[in-house]
């Protein structure tokens, strides 16, 4: 149990930088968190390591989603805003998908693309996607 | 089967009807704020919690309105009493879809689905079987390359149907046509996308009918090497047709097994609810 729990570890801290950390402090909802003990170097902190996409990634979906539904430039999106809260139908959301498949060079699964409600599902999966492609 | 069809951009009239309480007609869109604060109270707490949700006032109305005509629609078709819109219950069923909850019956005496478009929001009930509706404007455009699009979701016969069309403004009404019907069978399946990918079902027109369609599934049978089947049975009707002029609507049933094959009458009416309401057409689907 505890070399899965190094293993699984190292794993996910090699990708997380300190800022990704406070960032995904901000956004509860959106991780899984696992807390271990010998990290606990002041009483407040808990390591919480996440699955979220980064904030780029977030980005360029959100724009993505903008000009699809045809939002202004100004419209305040975040990672939580739900595609059909903003007006997106079905064939909305296929839209998206295949412009967020051309833009970052995947290809998503049929379930996937109709399981996507917000932006952060959106980009979680897509960071999902890329890690997986075989390295170019 | 009823459709009640509610459109945002109507030139309204009045229509005396007795039922109805004469109100101040919006003149251009249902705009009338004593009219929304009306249906607004019709809806129930997660209802109301729904519309807020929505990001902007144009998007919160029309989710009132959908709200709102779903309750008048379903509770006009009452037969023993009249029913209070307010006191409908929904629930959804364990792949999600919306339903009555009927609270003391076991089996379902009306179904509904729902779709909206900006500019107008279509429902439609159906008595015993299962029903999935989809509206789209006519002139809506898609983005991306249609045949692209057709490859990359529906089945291959669909895109050999769509390469064949070579104007590119009848291929996109085509392409649109084909999604509304695809989502009308996915809707009325009620088991979520998953259950149906788009590429695993045709629906193709059937030849000699005007606005009737066939569903054929595709599936894989185990053999060396593996073949593909297809399966055109009934089981689901389709019906396509204009609303408007202006939106294609497309509806599938499910066939009730003990009237299988039996054509299917499509009344549809206009409504603003507690406003106006006109017929617009019956028609018989094949």
């Amino acid at each position: 149990m505890a070399s899965l729990s190094t293993t699984s570890l190292s794993f996910k801290a090699s990708s997380i930088k300190s800022t990704r950390i406070s960032q995904v402090l901000r956004k509860p909802s959106s991780f899984q968190s696992i807390s271990f003990g010998r990290f606990q170097s002041s009483k407040s902190l808990r390591l919480q390591i996440s699955c979220a996409a980064k904030p780029e990634t977030v980005q360029k979906v959100s724009d993505i989603v903008k000009e699809q539904l045809a939002l202004s430039a100004d419209t305040a999106l975040t990672a939580e805003s739900k595609f059909s809260a903003l007006g997106a139908d079905s064939l909305d959301t296929v839209e998206i998908v295949m412009a967020l498949e051309e833009k970052f060079n995947i290809s998503v699964e049929e379930a996937d693309a109709q399981n996507i409600t917000t932006i952060q599902e959106a980009a979680d999966l897509i960071e999902d996607l890329v890690q997986k492609k075989p390295a170019a | 089967m009823r459709i009640s069809v509610m459109s945002q951009m109507q030139r309204s009239f009045s229509i005396d009807l007795p039922s109805l309480i004469p109100l101040q007609l919006p003149s251009h869109e249902v705009k009338s704020t004593s009219l929304l604060k009306r249906y607004s109270q019709l809806l129930s707490p997660i209802e109301k919690d729904g519309v807020d949700q929505m990001r902007g006032d144009e998007l919160k109305k029309n989710a009132l309105l959908a709200r709102t005509l779903v309750r008048t629609t379903i509770s006009r078709y009452q037969t023993n009493k009249e029913v209070d819109p307010r006191s409908l219950m929904f629930k959804k069923n364990v792949y999600g879809k919306p339903e009555v909850d009927w609270q003391n019956c076991n089996n379902q005496p009306l179904h509904f689905n729902i779709s909206h478009t900006d500019s107008l929001i279509a429902c439609g009930v159906t008595v015993h079987v299962p029903v999935g509706i989809d509206v789209e404007d006519k002139e809506r455009k898609i983005k991306h390359d249609v045949l692209a699009f057709a490859k990359r979701f529906y089945s291959a016969d669909e895109v050999n149907v769509l390469a064949t069309i070579l104007d590119p403004e009848v291929q996109r009404k085509e392409f649109i046509k084909l999604w509304t019907l695809k989502e009308a069978y996915v809707k009325a399946l009620g088991k979520g996308f998953s259950a149906a990918p788009f590429n695993t079902f045709t629906i193709q027109s059937m030849p000699g009918t005007e606005g009737a369609y066939n569903l054929c599934k595709t599936s894989e049978v185990t053999a060396d090497p593996p073949e593909e089947t297809k399966k055109c049975n009934g089981g689901w009707k389709f019906a396509l047709f204009d609303l408007a002029d202006s939106h294609y609507a497309a509806v599938c049933t499910e066939d009730d097994q003990a009237n299988e094959g039996a054509p299917t009458k499509i009344i549809v009416r206009k409504t603003i609810p507690f406003v106006e309401d006109q017929l617009i057409s019956e028609r018989i689907f094949l």
